[in-house]
């Protein structure tokens, strides 16, 4: 039986279930469960960006007030706990395949807990105090000796990529991880040998990270008697985390207990184990008393999993009448000092040609390791930087080819007709109209009247720049997801492996649920989170939440409707296949009696059973949400000082469940892309290798009064690979910011050639550009 | 260690506590309110503000010993009994929290700059005194439009100028009469 | 942070004996600035030591042409001060634009000019305004009170009682602030009495707050923007970070310094 999608909640802006407690102060965030006899662990971090650990003294720190045990990798390895299987290389059937040089396997340095050998980035954790209080413990960590024996290190992205870098791991010749080729070299060499013209560019992509709001902790207990360890701790996907943790704890998964509750924010930052989950597990164990951890923020800061940090050089081959024929790029990932996870580099490599028709492309894939933070997936994880990449090299086109920047994109666009499009290295994309999304948001955002806002801005003495974007992203992500669909008495339940911080899945889920099976909203209740109830799942990352939750509640309604007909046929005395189903009502033809799912689950309850279905689904297939986006900036050229006016965007998310969840999530995503552009950047000092940006101080954020309002359109085309059509609308916000801010400040200085400066543009950037700038043009004048 | 006393959403109430403690930690730790939210170590964020005295103030960075015979109000006394505060309200209707972390700290700063503003409250006004309180996943977009309402319900459309134009949450853009 | 003793005493003479008694005492006053150093442990003090209960530290008035502001006046109390407002409008303004508000209701004038922070916006109003800071030993002149960075006049156990301000014929700020900090890059205050033009800059000194003598010649003779076309701050004698050079610095200092010139009795902070 097929559900039919007749819908009363979903595609209506529903009020959400998760907002009561959370505005009230009744969020359940990890740092809000303690445990009676509760101790806290500090981590001794690293200063050196490189070192070996000669030896670590924890004499001093053993006899400091208030300590109960401190810990070393050595203690670790003693007690046989392993390491943290990240498993970073992607490996759904549509992932592009990297491999190391030469197709080999990807080295994937090893992420114990607790180094033995050497530090590979500031603030990596080598010890782990545990005392009464976190004071004490902060003040005995301060007493632990490290006898650092300092290495050459590197941390720039290009330099680490150097056969002469300083390396970091043994086991390879470099620190070049992954190097491998995709897309057809043959037929793209023979495009850009044909090109009537070749326009090429390089940019570094920087790194910042992901600053979710809550910082990171986690509280271990073991539990001497059930032999089961329980861990809080805010994560991307608790089903994952345990079974992860159990292989470093090196027992069965059914010993370990995951409770993700409210989670503060993730944007990616917690797809992967952090160190002190699974330290604090270690240490509840070997003290008998629950050991709790909680960053600082300047921790978080350092050893977040951070975001970014590509260098890309790219090149298009247009003909005569500004065709594109061809794509060569080549990716360099800085992955930091272990490999995490190799998603942002992949899926990025998948989207180079972006919304574009481009026939042949070359691209070289590679991921490099340096002494810096291990990055991994972050908002949108390796679009924003490909977007960027195709769409400023489409603007540099269009300047020194004489075309108007959007006619030249329009000749290109992919077509509606040619969906599903295959692109050049294989990404098949799904469905999308991308020259309506270019005509409604040109539309929305008044863009004919932005030469008069350009002129009026002029007058007063500043600049003004307009600047555009089209793009196209990716969601794949995990590919199973199991849903339980429990129908009782008193309401139905949904137990699912998804993951949310702050997307509204207890909503949004009970909105699907409610109009597949044909009952109030208010009725449906969601679960997540404890991995004692929900034994399977995929988290929640590459927007993949909705999209495969749907399906499988879609699939467990068809299989909890037969068990609904088989029940309510015994009920009315006929055969299951004479029952009919609609509206969550089940009639037979010749009677008048019906029966809703709660008379059902009174009817099991009778018996003493349980209406339910657990019903697994894999999903390989991605889509492909797209769209495009338009925002006006002013320059005060005094100062450098920039103030956004206007942003304007329109997003094909497929099906939309709750717009205003959807809107929510595109003005996040906004603020998240353009304070890469604008504000933020996770600074090193290249001859220290310390990071310079450890707090909101140094770091720069999108704030209330650095941002505009939005204007945010959806538009729905239904994505045909999944039941309800949906594709996804958590990143899309995110994916053309930097390059749409790029587009206006090149368009705000125009006059004076595209300006040589890098992300993030501060004010002190901008002055200097302009600087720099009238120089020139002085000088051109002199001439 | 002292015996700290403070009146606490209208409680008096007494613990001993170092000297050292700061007001965040009090309420979370020793009163159990764990509304109120510690989100870095610059006292930039916002999450832990609470009222004292009527007054916002980032808890973070108050000592408990500090507010000493003062008049505390947490997220978890904001309302009374039941009912939920306007801006609470507000939030809620207008989408202005995702993750909930920084929302107690937000209400409770916009709780005070509607009651103590002094005139016209807009939209470029709220973007300025709401500076203090960072939000990571909203982009402020619909806060700004919570407040505003807020104000308008508590203190009379005549203190409010709400935002030109922006989205109703539907699917189309929608122009909202001031 | 490390463990401390936290007293409050309610007289000046209960203040300074707890200071003598204490190991190794230190003054509270707001906390803005003390109690986020301490949580990155970055001193150890023995006592805390909170002056905001002090008589002698509160309070505001104004008597004939000197407005005299208590210490532990926060920030909010003088940005909402009526007598301020009338006497010296870019002084509640200025007042009215540091940090945020929930800082502002805590953070004290005193605290703010004790601490002598190179990027504060209070030193560059003392100055600017040629203040008198008034503690419990002396009358220090804002000329003698800043000595350099996070330096001042004022000597272990000193508490600062008061700051009186002469009130000028027009005053104004302006300032430009670093998006991350929000801290002024460069913040230029500039007063004009009895002819004579006083101009303080915070923000860009490699020693702190500083007076440019050239501006202040200059606008004395011809208190407007343009008078100060031709001349230039040394870059090599400003700060220079990832907020910006001493180049962009020197540049700041002329554009905001006209910008406040050309507009007296505002506040004008731009980002």
């Amino acid at each position: 039986m097929t559900p039919s999608l007749h819908f009363r909640s979903v595609g209506q802006p529903v009020r959400r279930n998760e907002d009561e407690r959370l505005i009230t102060g009744k969020g359940r965030f990890t740092d809000d469960f303690s445990l009676p006899g509760q101790a806290w662990g500090v981590m001794v971090r690293s200063p050196y960006p490189h070192a070996l650990i000669q030896g670590i003294d924890v004499s001093a720190a053993l006899e400091a007030e208030g300590v109960l045990g401190v810990y070393t990798g050595a203690d670790l390895a003693a007690d046989g706990i392993g390491e943290i299987p990240h498993n970073p290389v992607p490996s759904t059937q549509f992932d592009l395949k990297l491999t190391g040089r030469g197709g080999t396997p990807v080295y994937i340095g090893e992420h114990y807990l607790l180094p033995q050998d050497r530090v590979r980035h500031v603030g990596e954790a080598v010890a782990m105090v545990v005392a009464e209080t976190r004071q004490l413990a902060q003040t005995a960590a301060e007493l632990v000796m490290v006898d650092y024996e300092a290495l050459p290190f590197v941390t720039d992205t290009s330099a680490a990529a150097e056969p002469d870098a300083p390396r970091l791991w043994d086991a390879l010749p470099d620190n070049v991880l992954v190097d491998s080729w995709h897309g057809d070299r043959e037929n793209t060499e023979a495009a850009f040998a044909r090109a009537a013209h070749v326009i090429s560019m390089r940019y570094h992509l920087h790194r910042v990270t992901g600053v979710p709001l809550e910082p990171r902790a986690s509280l271990g207990h073991f539990d001497v008697e059930t032999g089961r360890y329980t861990l809080w701790a805010g994560s991307g996907g608790a089903v994952r985390q345990k079974q992860e943790l159990a292989k470093v704890l090196g027992i069965e998964p059914a010993r370990v207990r995951v409770i993700s509750l409210d989670v503060g924010g993730n944007f990616g930052t917690r797809n992967r184990a952090f160190v002190e989950f699974g330290l604090v597990m270690y240490a509840s164990k070997k003290l008998g008393r629950p050991v709790k951890f909680r960053a600082d923020r300047s921790e978080a800061f350092l050893t977040d999993y951070q975001g970014r940090d590509l260098v890309v050089e790219v090149a298009l081959a247009l003909d005569a009448d500004g065709k594109f024929l061809a794509l060569r790029s080549d990716n360099l990932s800085n992955i930091g000092s272990r490999c995490v996870s190799l998603s942002p580099l992949s899926k990025g490599s998948g989207l180079i040609t972006g919304s574009y028709d481009i026939p042949y492309a070359t691209l070289r894939s590679r991921a490099v390791y340096s002494n810096t933070m291990s990055t991994q997936a972050y908002r949108s994880s390796g679009r924003p930087e490909v977007t960027f990449a195709i769409e400023r090299l489409v603007d540099k086109a269009a300047r020194a080819l004489g075309y108007d920047r959007l006619e030249l994109r329009r000749r290109n666009l992919v077509r509606p007709e040619q969906m599903p499009y295959v692109n050049a290295v294989g990404s098949q994309y799904d469905s999308g109209e991308y020259e309506k999304n270019m005509d409604r948001v040109l539309e929305l955002a008044d863009f004919a009247g932005s030469a008069a806002r350009k002129a009026e801005a002029l007058a007063r003495g500043k600049l003004y720049g307009v600047g555009f974007s089209n793009y196209v992203e990716s969601s794949i992500g995990t590919p199973k997801e199991r849903a339980d669909l429990i129908v009782r008495p008193e309401g139905v339940e949904v137990v699912i492996g998804t993951q949310p911080a702050g997307q509204g899945h207890e909503t949004s889920f009970a909105q699907v649920t409610a109009d597949l099976l044909g009952v109030p909203f208010e009725t449906v209740k969601i679960t997540l989170g404890d991995t004692d109830v929900v034994t399977a799942g995929g988290g929640t990352h590459s927007g993949r939440s909705m999209r495969h939750a749907s399906a499988v509640i879609f699939l467990a309604t068809a299989d909890l409707v037969e068990k609904g007909k088989a029940l309510a046929g015994e009920k009315l005395g006929v055969a299951p296949a004479a029952v009919e189903f609609a509206d969550g009502v089940f009639r037979t033809a010749d009677t008048n009696i019906t029966l809703d799912w709660f008379d059902l689950a009174r009817i099991a309850a009778e018996r003493g059973e349980t209406l339910m279905v657990r019903r697994d689904n894999e999903m390989h297939t991605p889509v492909f949400p797209n769209g495009a986006c338009v925002c006006e900036i002013e320059i005060d050229p005094d100062t450098g000082g920039l103030e956004i006016k206007r942003y304007t965007t329109v997003d094909d998310v497929g099906r939309c469940i709750n717009p205003m969840i959807v809107h929510g999530q595109t003005h996040g995503g906004i603020a998240q892309g353009v304070g890469q552009a604008l504000w933020e950047g996770c600074v090193i000092d290249p001859e220290t290798g310390q990071p310079l940006a450890a707090a909101f101080t140094e770091y720069g954020m999108p704030r209330f009064d650095n941002l505009p309002s939005f204007v945010t359109e959806i538009a729905e085309v239904i994505s045909p690979t999944n039941p309800l059509g949906v594709k996804a609308g958590g990143e899309g916000g995110t994916t053309p910011a930097p390059a749409v801010i790029t587009s206006a400040l090149e368009d705000a200085l125009a006059e004076f050639g595209p300006p040589d400066i890098s992300m993030p543009f501060n004010p002190f950037k901008i002055w200097s550009a302009i600087q720099t700038g009238r120089k020139a043009a002085k000088l051109e004048r002199a001439a | 260690m002292s015996l700290l006393t403070l009146t606490v959403n209208g409680a008096e109430v007494s613990r001993e506590a170092d000297d050292s403690t700061l007001l965040v930690e009090f309420l979370r730790e020793h009163l159990g309110l764990t509304g109120s939210h510690v989100g870095c170590d610059t006292t930039q964020c916002g999450c832990c503000v609470v009222h004292i005295d009527g007054v916002s103030a980032k808890s973070c960075t108050v000592l408990a010993a500090q507010a000493g015979a003062r008049k505390v109000t947490t997220i978890e006394g904001l309302a009374g009994g039941d009912a939920l505060h306007p801006v609470q309200r507000a939030f809620r209707e207008h989408h202005g929290l995702q993750c909930g972390f920084c929302t107690p700290g937000m209400i409770m700063a916009a709780a005070e700059l509607i009651a103590t503003y002094d005139g016209k409250l807009d939209e470029h006004a709220v973007r300025e005194e709401m500076e203090g309180n960072l939000c990571r996943c909203t982009g402020y977009h619909n806060i700004v439009r919570a407040i505003l309402a807020a104000a308008e319900e508590i203190n009379g459309p005549d203190r409010v100028v709400r935002p030109a134009s922006g989205h109703a949450p539907g699917h189309a853009p929608v122009e909202e009469t001031a | 942070m490390y463990p401390f003793a936290y007293h409050r005493p309610r007289t000046l003479a209960e203040a300074r004996n707890l200071f003598q008694g204490g190991a190794d005492a230190t003054f509270l006053s707001g906390g803005h600035t003390l109690l986020p150093a301490l949580k990155q442990r970055l001193a150890a003090p023995s006592d805390l030591i909170d002056l905001t209960g002090v008589p002698e530290m509160r309070g505001l008035s104004r008597e004939g042409s000197t407005l005299r502001i208590g210490a532990a006046m926060t920030h909010a109390e003088v940005a909402a001060s009526p007598v301020v407002r009338e006497a010296i409008p870019a002084l509640a303004g200025l007042a009215g634009s540091i940090a945020d508000r929930h800082v502002r209701h805590r953070g004290t004038i005193g605290g703010s000019t004790a601490n002598n922070d190179p990027a504060a916006d209070y030193p560059s109003a003392v100055l600017g305004l040629g203040a008198t800071v008034v503690t419990d030993r002396r009358e220090i002149p804002a000329d003698d009170f800043f000595t350099g960075l996070y330096e001042t006049a004022r000597e272990p156990g000193e508490i600062l009682i008061r700051i009186d301000f002469p009130i000028p014929d027009s005053a104004a700020y302006a300032k430009f602030r670093s998006p991350a900090s929000r801290f002024p890059i460069v913040g230029v205050f500039v007063s004009r009495a009895g002819g004579r033009a006083r101009v303080a800059v915070t923000g860009a000194g490699a020693s702190g707050v500083f007076r440019p003598a050239a501006f202040e010649a200059a606008l004395s003779a011809d208190f407007r923007p343009d008078a100060i076309a031709d001349l230039a701050v040394a870059p090599g004698d400003l700060l220079s970070d990832l907020n910006g050079s001493g180049e962009y610095r020197a540049h700041l200092i002329k554009i905001l310094c006209a910008r406040a010139v050309a507009r007296p009795g505002e506040i004008q902070s731009f980002k």
